[in-house]
């Protein structure tokens, strides 16, 4: 045993060695392998055309393919389409689709598919995308390779959202005849990706193979991706440390954990490739109750919160304090601004209580200014942090906050539907554009009771309303950003929301994994490119 | 017991009826007598009396953020913080006063379901017993813990539905036992004596049969508050607790995580939960020896 140890070794070493010699040539990409990754929790159905669901979007992104990729500056990259071209008035997009691409089935991929799945499927049912797709009135189809999307207003944020994870291309032939929301595909995915599904075992795993037609010359270099799903969040740090797992992403390995891993020298960690989904957690009002229709009283409760002590001791040190309703992940495209009134106090709990008093919510004979309940998002442990958290900051500000902790279903009918709520945590996707993720927080048309992560918190005000308005349609991105730091200045002015962090996620990786986070989607890309060192 | 039923009428003892104080010396002589069942007296009183003194130990909530986020234990707090820097043993002392009275109400509720079913079925037989015995073994038939996960989170969490939860999971056993004990009295002769007098149902089962089967149904119910304790305990531990209530199984639960980093604050909650039921069962035997000597005696 010892010996055959040694001799591994030997090897291992040798392997090691000759592939570094390589790659000092230039990163010759080794074929083989199967990569082990992890998703929590295990996804309900793998169709990512309807549910946007993050679990359902880790594994489906390798079987299915948008029209475009992004880059790490959400640059528009190729996929199925090969090139593209806007019109002078943004109002056509002509696609020149890739050649010789087939589906897993064997049927070719041509136009038709792409009309079917924008017109027929993803603007129909896929729960974004009724919304980001709305002002496409058709897609023509002139020729085989070549697709044509005609659009009522011009729509800045529409080619961002055509990537796999959010707009997955899918087979005409497969679907056309039956509901898409019925279609046996769901748990057994049938797309373009380089990636083939193979079987799932619930409860299990899901088996991904090589596609060996692949359109892209030379990959996947993987030969298998095996999805695990572990329940229990000490097992999976278990199964990482012992090297079972390559690849952990989305908060599969809890946030304490992670600095223990990562010292191990077979394991990396990074935070980046979440770009795309600009998490923030929050706490909203219900503005349209006494006393949080007060702008006093809410910038008071801001003012209170103390977000790096949140980022340092609930989310363990992974994330950044947010300024307002658009996440510094877009610094870069120029619409994030810094610029705006500022809730830091050097005594925090002083401030607000002198805020309060001068609001005209005096402290009763007993302390207590006002009783209110306070709705925990149900999304486990450090949910249950942040509420108690803010429970004793609220007992300090001499607001009495009772907790309360539901299902999810019946919290997101507390809030989104019967606004039976005083002040709720939560937390929404930015996304890569402001249209596509944060103007459904402010607009007075999405006070949408029934929808979900809309306006719950019923405020809205005729100025943002029209700053957001220009910003949707606006094409030159200079006046984009005077028009988005201007609504960013008057919402937290107003302050329905108290905006606590940029959450972070981390990923989890065996560092002999290469390619392992390859733009802001981060598990949400296709792995077509990833390599694994033997 | 100051009514006139004879407590042993079986017993054919020529000693006239004892009286409450010498029965109570009896008691107290027979329980003394079973050595771990008085360590375990001791335990539950000091348990008791922190629960008591808890408000005037630790008069702020104990979900009060006092220190340093995860400090080691003796580190300016005995057993040290959690993760939000909460005072642990604050915690605990809290923390007796809900397990300790989720334990007894949700006993006291079990019994009354328990007994009335239980009563009931035993006193009247026939088709009444038929029914009243299906519907319990309906209850017995649901594993008791999963039963009581589904209640809570059907009724979200909150004291009074964990304590509903835990009495709807436990009466069936007490319903078996009151049924099994009230049969055995229902044709005994003074039982016919009242019913000969015309004595009212009720008040025959309340009066005459209850008192005289009280023994068992004292142990079983306070091992049920052992039970009782655990379950709470996981429901805490499992996130469904009362959010705004400070409990052992909720530290537990909360601690879980950062076991590796901080292994205090799992550990003394844990140690609190392990001691106070051991010590409830521990009285639970002593009080079951006491109350039935012949059976004890038997055994040896």
């Amino acid at each position: 045993m010892i010996l055959k140890r040694r001799t591994f070794g030997a090897l291992a070493a040798a392997a090691a060695m000759s592939s570094m010699l390589v790659a000092g040539a230039g990163h010759a990409q080794q074929s083989g392998g199967t990569m082990v990754m992890v998703t929590v929790p295990e996804p309900p159905n793998l169709a990512n055309y309807l549910s946007t669901s993050g679990p359902i979007g880790q594994v489906s992104t390798k079987v299915y393919e948008g029209l475009i990729n992004l880059g790490w500056d959400f640059e528009i990259q190729p996929s199925l389409a090969k090139s593209w071209e806007v019109s002078e008035d943004g109002l056509s997009i002509t696609f020149n689709l890739q050649e010789g691409v087939t589906f897993h089935n064997g049927t070719p991929f041509t136009s038709a598919d792409v009309q079917y799945s924008i017109m027929e499927v993803l603007r129909e049912i896929h729960p974004r995308n009724a919304a980001t797709m709305r002002p496409i009135t058709a897609v023509e189809t002139p020729d085989p390779m070549t697709a044509i999307f005609r659009l009522s207003e011009p729509a800045p944020y529409l080619m961002v959202a055509l990537n796999a994870y959010e707009s997955p291309i899918v087979s005409k032939a497969l679907f056309e005849g039956t509901d898409p929301r019925d279609n046996p595909s769901a748990n057994a995915p049938v797309g373009t990706g380089p990636f083939t599904f193979v079987e799932w075992e619930k409860g299990q795993y899901v088996r991904l193979d090589k596609n060996e037609n692949y359109w892209r010359e030379g990959q996947p270099y993987l030969d298998r991706i095996v999805v695990r799903f572990i329940a229990d969040a000490s097992t999976r740090t278990a199964a990482m440390e012992a090297g079972e797992l390559h690849y952990a992403a989305f908060g599969a390995i809890p946030n304490i954990d992670v600095p223990r891993l990562a010292a191990m020298d077979e394991i990396d960690m990074s935070t980046k490739g979440y770009e795309y989904f600009a998490p923030m957690t929050q706490l909203q009002f219900n503005t349209t109750r006494a006393p949080f229709d007060n702008p006093d009283v809410r910038r008071a409760l801001a003012t209170a919160m103390d977000r790096q002590f949140v980022i340092d001791n609930i989310w363990y040190g992974f994330g950044k304090a947010a300024t307002g309703p658009i996440s510094s992940n877009f610094a870069a495209a120029g619409i994030y601004t810094d610029d705006v009134p500022s809730y830091a106090a050097d005594d925090r709990i002083a401030t607000a209580n002198a805020m309060l008093d001068e609001a005209g919510v005096p402290r009763g004979a007993d302390g207590i200014r006002f009783k209110i309940t306070h709705d925990m998002t149900p999304y486990g442990e450090e949910w249950r942090r942040f509420g108690e958290y803010t429970k004793q900051v609220l007992a300090e500000l001499g607001i009495e906050a009772d907790l309360r902790y539901e299902d999810v279903g019946t919290w997101l009918k507390r809030v989104y539907t019967d606004y039976d709520y005083d002040l709720s945590s939560n937390w929404l996707f930015g996304l890569p554009d402001p249209v596509l993720g944060v103007h459904r927080q402010y607009h007075s048309n999405q006070i949408r009771q029934g929808t979900v992560f809309v306006n719950g918190t019923q405020w809205s005000s005729p100025e943002t309303d029209a700053l957001m308005d220009q910003a949707t349609t606006e094409t030159d991105p200079e006046a984009r950003a005077v028009q988005y730091a201007e609504f960013q200045q008057r919402v937290v002015e107003a302050s329905p929301i108290i905006f606590m962090q940029e959450l972070e996620f981390v990923t989890v990786y065996s560092t002999k994994l290469q390619n392992a986070i390859t733009g802001p989607m981060g598990v949400y890309n296709s792995f077509a490119d990833m390599w694994l060192e033997q | 017991m100051t009514h006139t039923a004879p407590i042993t009428p079986d017993r054919n003892t020529p000693n006239p009826e004892p009286t409450a104080i010498a029965r109570i010396v009896s008691f107290w002589k027979l329980f003394m007598r079973n050595r771990s069942a008085v360590v375990g007296l001791v335990i539950l009183v000091c348990v008791i009396s922190l629960a008591i003194l808890a408000p005037l130990i630790y008069p702020t909530d104990p979900f009060r953020m006092v220190g340093r986020p995860m400090s080691p234990p003796l580190d300016g707090y005995l057993f040290g913080t959690d993760t939000l820097g909460r005072d642990i043993m604050a915690g605990i002392a809290h923390g007796a006063r809900t397990s300790l009275m989720i334990g007894l109400i949700a006993t006291i509720v079990a019994l009354g379901i328990g007994g009335l079913i239980g009563g009931l079925a035993g006193y009247y037989g026939g088709w009444i017993d038929e029914i009243l015995m299906r519907v319990t073994e309906v209850f017995q038939t649901i594993p008791s813990f999963i039963f009581a996960i589904l209640l809570v989170a059907v009724l979200t969490p909150s004291i009074e539905n964990i304590i509903i939860a835990i009495a709807v999971v436990s009466w069936p056993a007490l319903a078996r036992l009151v049924r099994g004990e009230v049969m055995s009295m229902r044709n005994r002769e003074f039982v016919q004596a009242n019913v000969v007098m015309g004595m009212a149902d009720w008040r025959i089962l309340l009066l005459q049969v209850l008192p005289n089967c009280l023994s068992p149904i004292i142990v079983a119910a306070s091992l049920l508050v052992a039970t009782a304790i655990l379950i709470e305990s996981g429901l805490a531990f499992l996130g469904l607790g009362d959010p705004n209530v400070m409990s052992w199984g909720f530290q537990v639960g909360a601690g879980r995580s950062v076991l590796r980093q901080a292994w205090w604050i799992c550990t003394f909650p844990g140690i609190a939960i392990m001691l106070t039921v051991l010590a409830i069962n521990l009285v639970g035997e002593g009080l079951n020896d006491a109350l039935n000597p012949r059976l004890r005696e038997r055994e040896q």
